[in-house]
């Protein structure tokens, strides 16, 4: 223990300059963690999502990725329906029981942040895209 | 040799945390919540938070604020033990009461009225009685879609004669109202979910939290920054499905407001045509000079009340008015698809490709 301390005493000495054995080391260091940063950024997301919530509570979540159609029903008998439809990538409401029909009238989603709601129904679709860059927080 | 591989180590840590990659700074994660029940519209409340639990603290907060203030603004329902608009409209033998209401009403009522002088008396909290005329058509057509019927211009007529706001007699004092015209009524719909929000809002900013956003049917309010220090972007949906841009615009915020007026928000279907719900206090038709008007300045009571103003407002007149006002900035969309902007509104956008 004294010897080893002895040892690194003069690198202080020397104006606390580093070995190049210490920056190799820092800098494979650097490389390793980066390189697990990078891995961690690339995997962390699980695709697209397209998340569904009724009168603020989620009712289901479903993959962008994969074609489905998904019958939303609500109301205290379930007899109001939204037919949310996934097909190549773009969610929209195929066709829905709620008086003013807003919410199929709506454009299909398909980024980060973009939402279809139907305000009878208290149906709100939301898209959350977990690797686009740059993506909005809010989309009004 | 222990004690340089140690020394080493720390200096990657230092360097890590210098990029932000480690450290004790407290990871904030963003968290969402929606309801419905106020303001006839959708809620959204978006913040950046420690836990679930201290968003939901938070965000109730800001729920249970806007829920008081949907109960004082609303003319649809009233409340066991509660003054508010609804009972203010309401006549009793054929008149109006002196009713005495809660401060919050009084401060927004005068407002409107700051904002009627401001916008030239575009934006006119006594337009009730036509608004409810529309009101009633548009619920009867959007529950029979097959019998969709237009307000009679005669009925729209007669009603404007009642939407004087100066019949609207203040005592600030006594905190009470008056409507002194008995077929007047108040409709504050072009205010106050604005006007709440920025209340909610400011609520927050007192308490000192920052990386929120409220959101009540696009009257959206950023509270500070996002958690991470960085400015939200907020895209203003591009309605049309032209394959094109997404977004109408991309604006970059940091505690500023963003109200869009479209008016393919709220709409009934008569023989095939949209007709939306901001009307018009000239014509006393939904206007038709806009696809949508979005306003970014500080309060969003202030965007909210702007953004119908200039809806109805020609574009010139509505430049006008903008560019006289230190903070306000708008975009205005024809239908024709050509985008109009104010003088600073380019400051607020952000550069991208979607
Ligand atoms: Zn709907």
């Amino acid at each position: 223990m004294m010897n080893q301390e002895i040892k690194t005493t003069p690198t202080v000495k020397n104006g606390g300059r580093l070995f190049r054995n210490d920056v190799i080391f820092i800098v494979a260091l650097l490389l390793v963690v980066s390189a697990l940063g990078l891995c961690f950024y690339f995997f962390r997301g699980e695709g697209d999502k397209v998340v569904v919530t009724v009168d603020g509570k989620e009712f289901g979540t479903y993959s962008l990725a994969e074609d489905v159609k998904v019958e939303i029903r609500t109301g205290a008998q379930n007899e109001e329906v939204n037919v949310l439809v996934i097909r190549d990538g773009l969610a929209y409401m195929e066709t829905a029981t709620c008086p003013d029909g807003i919410c199929a009238d709506h454009k299909p989603i398909s980024r980060e942040g973009e939402s279809i709601v139907c305000l009878p129904h208290k149906v709100v679709i939301t898209v959350y895209a977990t690797e686009e860059e740059d993506a909005p927080d809010i989309v009004v | 040799m222990k004690k340089r591989i140690v020394r080493c180590l720390l200096i990657v840590i230092m360097l890590l945390q210098s990029m932000g990659m480690v450290g004790c700074k407290t990871k904030t994660e963003k968290y969402s919540t929606y309801s419905f029940d106020y303001f006839d519209t959708v809620t959204t409340i978006t913040g950046y938070a420690e836990s679930q639990e201290e968003f939901d603290e938070i965000a109730e907060g800001v729920l249970a604020e806007l829920a008081e203030y949907h109960k004082l603004f609303t003319i649809y329902h009233r409340y066991e033990g509660l003054e508010n608009l609804c009972t203010v409209n309401e006549t009793v033998d054929g008149e109006h009461r002196t009713v005495t209401v809660d401060r919050r009403i009084i401060d927004m009522l005068l407002y409107a009225r700051e904002m009627y002088d401001k916008t030239d008396g575009t934006v006119n909290i006594a337009m009730g009685s036509v608004l409810s005329v529309w009101h009633d058509y548009r619920t009867e057509g959007i529950d029979e879609p097959w019998s969709a019927k237009l307000p009679p211009m005669e009925k729209l007529t007669e009603a404007a004669k009642h939407t004087d706001i100066n019949q609207m007699v203040i005592d600030e004092a006594a905190c009470t109202v008056t409507l002194t015209d008995p077929a007047m009524k108040l409709d504050v719909g072009a205010i106050a979910k604005g006007y709440a929000v920025e209340m909610a809002a400011r609520s927050l900013e007192e308490k000192g939290i920052s990386g929120y956003v409220i959101n009540v049917g696009g009257n959206v309010r950023t509270v500070g920054v996002k958690g991470d220090g960085e400015n939200w972007l907020v895209g203003i949906e591009n309605p049309e499905e032209d394959g094109g841009q997404a977004y109408l615009a991309y604006l970059e915020l940091s505690g500023e407001s963003l109200v869009t007026s479209g008016s393919y928000q709220r709409y009934y279907v008569v023989d095939g045509k949209r007709y939306h719900h901001i009307i018009d206090p000239e014509t006393l038709f939904p206007s038709e000079g806009y696809v949508s008007v979005s306003v970014v300045c500080k309060s969003s009571a202030d965007g909210d009340a702007l953004s119908t103003a200039l809806f109805c407002m020609e574009f010139e007149e509505g430049l006008a008015l903008v560019e006289s006002l230190p903070d306000a900035e708008a975009m205005w969309v024809l239908p024709d698809g050509t985008k109009k902007e104010s003088s600073g509104f380019a400051n607020y956008k952000k550069e991208t490709t979607k």
